[in-house]
């Protein structure tokens, strides 16, 4: 199924209450297929598509297409496989963080959700992209997109309103995290080779470490 | 580490999320696949063509395809990462910053396409256990976290026990490896003692539970090892023999394990049927086993898990290597421990010392025979890879021809002459010129060749074929390097100039003659790194660690007002790659040794053990150096020397890396010297120094010389 003709692969995960839509969402993206039937989760799952990712320039021009495999990881939002679920975490280069626009309670537990990645993911501010499900159902909403906008704004994250069953800003949030994660890879690689430039000779001890929004490599 | 539990799990669920494991493995295979072509690609061009270093070349040729340069030098032609010169169809532009070499930029892609960057920033976040279990775990060579380890990999292989895995040489393993052998012994070593005492007083644990919590785990394994392919897993450590008592109990045994993996599902069998049917085999092709010994085997193999699950001494030290030194590895091991060696004062290998003897040596045996000669000659090649020769200005050409001999599969070099040598004294005009010869990579005593040395003359004729018995294929990796050393039978030895003629681009079946220019080394320069030749690399994570009682999520807020008592620096020695070969048979019986050197203190030593027979040894060992405040930190400057063990001679020196936040000023004995990094030492120095409890890790060349300038 897969060959080793890519270049880069990356590794996102789907985390989430239990029903909010993560395996519909990334069902519909991988194979653009809606399937309304509910099966939870077992455990883990994943799922891969091959992307063309375009890096944009700095100064605006298109920069160089590059194939990248997408592994995304599916977890169980049921809390029995939570230690199992959490332990792939620190596997993943970003996260689609997911809620049920239906579903009150499964907004509140984003919190706890981000404080699970936050303790478990490969750093301590990981990209992460917040997505409202089920958009469609317009009718049964229960969160409002104000509130989660602010959420989002709080922890400084994109905020997508999606639907799995019409494909509404599937792709637009996972391209969103791609975008996020395959900017970081830049910095965190460029940014060593940047501070050569400046001096080899001083030593930062005695500053406090930089918190940087982004990473600390 | 990760411990993940899954004894919650039902049968069919287990075999679900085995299932994804399995299409991960997969996925994983062809990316570590993917990656290692990757790095293999890189190397290839670092080598190729390019300088090493800016040891050896001319300043005024580009460090990357060796075309000359133009008159004018200056930082505008150098590169920001490796600072070489480098002409301008060896640049390439980033589009968020400065121009860098081609390699460099390389460098930098394949850190990002092979998933680099997320595994280093991984690792400094995940490891961050308190030092004393490092330490620990050192002790009991536990092997480390392995930075691309995921989660997946780690499940399907079992967290707990099975830290030996298959060697990384067969990716598509085609034979089932029974890796159950290595538990065989510990079976059967219980066997016996319960076949000695029968009431035994194995603690009757209530651990249906626990069997069953191993049983994803154990059946997992089972099945994937015949497939399993992860390059990155330290070697498969055999058992000793010792603890395995040959007869048909043990052949039997070890061909058990083979049945899981004729089941096409192996997951639902739980540990008792496994235990079953290692039982019934047992018994099928043996009928040794008493009736009353079932009981008890199926006791002990739940022992066995038990033991895996803890991880503790006893299962260890059955992997404690057939090819470990015999030497007592309790006692390398109680080197890293603090404080245990402060006397230890056998033999030291300091370079200076080394010298030091080496010249006393010289002088003494000066007065000998002359027979002794050639045997000096060979160690005074080791001192002149430490820096330890006279220096004269270079000039002249050498005159020799490179042949390979399909037939006799022999490379031969034929060193005609030299024209218009200088003279090693000038004011007496003297000169007693040899030519040695390497074929690098090898600089082991083998590979070396010298022609004869030739009286009071700067133009020596010698006519002289050096052969190497050689493959075709093997030549074309080598560099070609004559060197033109001056014999001194009184003093140093001093150097006249050097070639280096990469193999691979030079046409060895015409075997015409040439005549190139010599030139210097200029390792003793102050301004250039002695990276003159490639050395391998060395593995390296540090970390510096503040106080005692930081709690791992708070440690970096108040960094700042943080008395120093009990700061300690942690070096973490992982493993070394592409060493060079010293032994016969291609390979290096290495090991590590440190040294914490600032103005005050006087240094202190630490060591790891030996590894024996690879040019890629996985020392997993840590230093641990007390007492280091953060002002001490900026001054100090830590060497890290990779050493070949030579049981009846000085040891060989094999490369060293020194980490410094730049160049710092330090006192040896009575002389004052400048410790300086090349950019990569430093900027790992000052990771350390920037992110403390956390662990910097890098993968750094290894220097040929480690050359003071005063």
């Amino acid at each position: 199924m897969t060959d080793g003709d890519y270049d880069y692969l990356i590794k996102l995960l789907a985390l989430g209450d239990s029903g909010v839509g993560k395996t519909t969402f990334l069902y519909r993206y991988t194979d653009n297929k809606f399937n309304p039937k509910f099966i939870t989760t077992v455990g883990i799952d994943f799922r891969e598509k091959r992307v063309v990712y375009t890096a944009n320039s700095p100064n605006g021009t298109t920069g160089k297409s590059f194939k990248v495999h997408l592994q995304l990881w599916d977890t169980a939002g049921q809390e029995r496989f939570r230690s199992l679920t959490t332990a792939f975490f620190r596997d993943a280069m970003g996260f689609l963080l997911m809620f049920d626009l239906t579903s009150q309670q499964s907004f509140l537990n984003v919190r706890n959700w981000m404080s699970q990645l936050q303790a478990n993911a490969y750093c301590e501010n990981p990209d992460i992209v917040l997505v409202g499900n089920k958009a469609d159902l317009s009718d049964q909403r229960e969160v409002q997109e104000k509130q989660a906008k602010e959420l989002a704004d709080k922890y400084g994250i994109p905020y997508f309103e999606t639907s799995a069953a019409t494909g509404t800003d599937v792709d637009k949030a996972v391209v969103t995290l791609l975008d996020l994660v395959m900017k970081r890879m830049e910095q965190c690689v460029d940014k060593p080779a940047a501070e050569a430039q400046n001096g080899e000779g001083t030593s930062k001890l005695d500053a406090p470490p930089v918190n940087e929004k982004k990473c600390a490599c | 580490m990760l411990e993940v539990n899954v004894a919650y799990l039902t049968e069919s669920e287990r075999e679900l999320i085995l299932e994804v494991l399995r299409r991960d493995e997969e996925l994983r295979r062809v990316e570590e696949m993917r990656v290692r072509k990757l790095k293999m690609d890189v190397l290839d061009m670092k080598r190729k063509g390019a300088k090493r270093g800016s040891g050896k070349y001319s300043e005024r040729s580009c460090g990357r395809c060796q075309e000359p340069l133009g008159r004018l030098l200056g930082t505008a032609s150098q590169c920001r990462v490796c600072k070489h010169h480098v002409c301008r169809n060896c640049r390439l532009v980033r589009p968020n910053g400065p121009w860098v070499c081609t390699v460099c930029a390389r460098e930098a892609d394949v850190k990002k396409s092979s998933g680099d960057w997320f595994y280093d920033q991984r690792v400094n976040r995940f490891s961050t256990t308190p030092g004393h279990d490092i330490v620990r775990a050192s002790l009991k060579k536990r092997p480390p976290i392995k930075k691309r380890e995921t989660a997946g990999e780690l499940l399907l292989n079992n967290s707990g026990l099975k830290a030996s895995q298959p060697a990384p040489a067969a990716p598509a393993a085609p034979v089932p490896r029974p890796r159950k052998k290595e538990h065989a012994p510990s079976h059967k070593g219980q066997l016996l003692d319960a076949v000695g005492q029968p009431e035994s007083q194995e603690p009757q644990r209530s651990d249906t539970e626990s069997a069953e919590k191993f049983s994803l785990c154990s059946s997992s394994r089972t099945d994937t090892e015949s497939s399993h392919s992860t390059p990155a897993l330290p070697r498969k450590v055999p058992a000793s023999p010792q603890h395995s008592p040959a007869g048909s109990t043990a052949s039997s045994l070890t061909a058990a394990p083979a049945k899981p993996s004729r089941s096409p599902s192996p997951l639902p069998q739980s540990e008792k049927t496994e235990t079953a049917s290692l039982k019934h085999q047992l018994n099928q092709s043996t009928n040794l086993v008493e009736p009353e010994v079932d009981g008890l085997f199926k006791r002990s193999v739940r022992r066995v898990h038990k033991i895996s699950d803890r991880r503790p001494i006893s299962t260890l030290d059955l992997r404690v290597d057939g090819a470990r030194s015999s030497q007592g590895s309790m006692g390398d091991r109680s080197k890293s421990v603090p404080g245990l060696n402060v006397t230890d004062d056998e033999e030291d290998e300091d370079i200076d010392n080394l010298v030091n003897i080496h010249r006393k040596t010289m002088g003494d045996s000066s007065l000998s025979l002359r027979s002794s000669q050639s045997t000096l000659g060979s160690m005074m090649s080791v001192y002149s890879e430490a820096g330890d020769y006279d220096c004269v200005e270079v000039t002249g050409d050498i005159v020799f021809s490179v042949g390979f001999q399909e037939r006799s599969q022999t490379l031969s070099v034929l060193v005609k002459e030299c024209r218009g040598l200088a003279y090693a004294d000038a004011a007496k005009q003297r000169c007693n010129p040899y030519v040695k010869c390497y074929l690098l990579p090898d600089k082991s005593r083998q590979g070396k060749k010298k022609t004869a040395i030739k009286r009071n003359t700067v133009n020596p004729l010698y006519n002289e074929t050096l052969k190497y018995s050689i493959s075709r294929s093997q030549v074309t990796t080598r560099t070609l390097q004559l060197s033109v050393w001056h014999y001194d039978r009184f003093g140093r030895n001093a150097f006249l100039g050097e070639v280096e003629i990469p193999m691979d681009c030079h046409d060895i079946d015409s075997a015409h003659e040439q005549c190139v220019a010599l030139r210097g080394k200029v390792v003793s320069s102050p301004h250039h790194t002695p990276f003159s030749q490639y050395k391998g690399e060395l593995v390296v994570s540090l970390k510096y660690v503040t106080a005692k009682h930081t709690s791992p999520d708070k440690s970096k807020a108040g960094k700042k007002g943080k008395t120093e008592g009990g700061a300690e620096l942690h070096v973490l020695i992982k493993e070394a790659k592409n060493l060079t070969a010293m032994k016969a048979g291609g390979t290096s019986d290495s090991f590590v040794k440190g040294y914490l050197l600032s103005s005050k203190n006087k240094s202190t030593k630490r060591k790891t053990p030996v590894v024996k027979k690879t040019l890629n040894p996985h020392y997993d060992h840590t230093f641990v150096y007390k007492d280091v405040s953060p002002e001490q930190l900026t001054g100090m400057c830590l060497e890290l020397t990779v050493w070949d063990r030579e049981a009846l001679s000085s040891n060989d020196f094999l490369g060293g890396v020194r980490l410094s936040s730049g160049a710092v000023t330090l006192n040896s004995g009575s002389s004052e010297w400048l410790a300086e990094s090349s950019p990569e030492e430093a900027s790992l120095w000052q990771r350390v120094m920037q992110y403390p409890d956390s662990w910097a890790e890098g993968t750094l060349p290894l220097r040929a010389t480690m050359g003071k300038s005063k």
